[in-house]
């Protein structure tokens, strides 16, 4: 089982200029590791629809990487995103599904199915021809580069220990630069940014 | 009914990339259209709370989107509407088909209080998805006008300059077959 460190910071060091979504109990962590303008949090939104809202940014940047950082209980929340994203095609998704079987910010009661719920199998169920599952950090770092390289779309579960990551509240007081806006400031934000890169 | 051709003909005068949405009856029609347009994607999910957060994500990337579903698929869709489009302030179309609206007895703006008459609901002859569309979508602030025949198709980019003046999700609720 990998640390959230573990999870995170050798993502922020690859990721190069993708876009990432984050939600629920990587949200604030992943802003430890990354101050990029082209990070989103998915926070202060609607519940289970962060790998939908990321499948819309990639489906409008064919030419960049999106890397969704989806929370377990998130996916279990619109499993059939699985099968629209692979309908739709969209070769430069990367959905990570962070799995630590509870609902971490809300107090870590446990998801349905916890402990049995197969993530990997789901979405190659679903269609996803490239699918990874990791739950230790060297595997992980070992191939966290052919994870991110190729077309997908990719569907990856990481194990994670359970931490005690409380509400995000988007105000001042938060910590990552990203979490200190509305949502909405946020979103027009990337889409601006985006813009700008062309 | 209305002509699906000219539907389409007017998301392209709105710039659309792409419609979100779900297939009914009334939408197959315009959704076929659709499916062989060159210049607008239609990318159909599962559910239609999807569809609002995916066409919001559609936007933030650079786009421009409409929403397509049925209005029984609107009221899933309500957390989905306000924690994406709402909240992210989303110039989004939608375009919701209205079931129903035909069997409705009397004006098709019934009074919420009306509305929450559990005989009403429970009526075979009553269609309650149609009964609750247009409450709901004033509850959910969400503006929204008519389309009941060509004649009415202006209104499509007349919603959608609305949305992004006013940097908002709009709805038409289209009462008839888009064939």
């Amino acid at each position: 089982m990998l640390t959230k460190e573990q999870l995170l910071k050798p993502l922020a060091g690859l990721r190069g200029d993708a876009v990432v979504v984050t939600c629920m109990s990587v949200t604030r962590p992943w802003g430890r590791y990354s101050s990029s303008e082209l990070d989103f949090a998915s926070a202060d939104s609607a519940m289970g629809h962060t790998a939908d809202l990321a499948l819309g940014i990639a489906l409008a940047q064919p030419r960049r990487k999106v890397i969704c950082l989806n929370g377990d209980g998130s996916m279990l929340m619109t499993l059939g995103t699985l099968a629209t994203i692979v309908d739709s095609g969209a070769a430069n998704l990367v959905l990570f599904v962070v799995q630590n079987d509870t609902y971490e910010i809300t107090g870590n009661l446990p998801i349905p199915a916890a402990g049995r719920i197969d993530f990997a199998t789901l979405a190659r169920g679903a269609g996803f021809d490239r699918v990874y599952s990791f739950d230790r950090a060297d595997q992980y770092e070992g191939r966290l580069a052919e994870v991110l390289s190729g077309d997908g779309p990719v569907f990856v579960v990481v194990r994670v220990e359970k931490g005690s990551e409380g509400p995000i509240s988007r105000t001042e007081g938060e910590p990552s630069r990203y979490l200190r806006e509305s949502i909405a400031d946020s979103a027009h934000r990337l889409r601006k940014a985006l813009e700008l890169r062309g | 009914m209305l002509s699906a051709q000219l539907v389409v003909q007017e998301l392209k005068v709105c710039g659309l990339g792409c419609v979100v949405g779900l297939p009914d009856n009334s939408s197959a029609g315009l959704i076929a259209l659709l499916r062989r347009d060159d210049t607008i994607r239609f990318v159909e999910v599962t559910r239609e709370g999807e569809a609002f957060a995916l066409a919001s994500g559609f936007w933030i990337g650079g786009g421009r989107a409409a929403v397509l579903v049925q209005n029984t698929g609107l009221l899933e869709s309500g957390d989905a509407l306000r924690g994406t489009a709402q909240r992210m302030r989303v110039p989004l179309l939608c375009l919701i088909t209205y079931r129903g609206y035909a069997k409705m007895p009397g004006p098709a703006t019934p009074a919420a209080s009306e509305s929450s008459d559990a005989d009403v609901f429970s009526k075979a002859a009553v269609d309650s998805a149609a009964l609750i569309t247009e409450p709901t979508l004033r509850a959910w602030g969400l503006p929204f006008d008519w389309l009941h025949s060509d004649a009415d198709l202006p209104k499509i980019s007349k919603a959608f300059a609305r949305a992004q003046r006013e940097s908002r999700p709009v709805a038409l609720l289209v009462t008839g077959d888009m064939c």
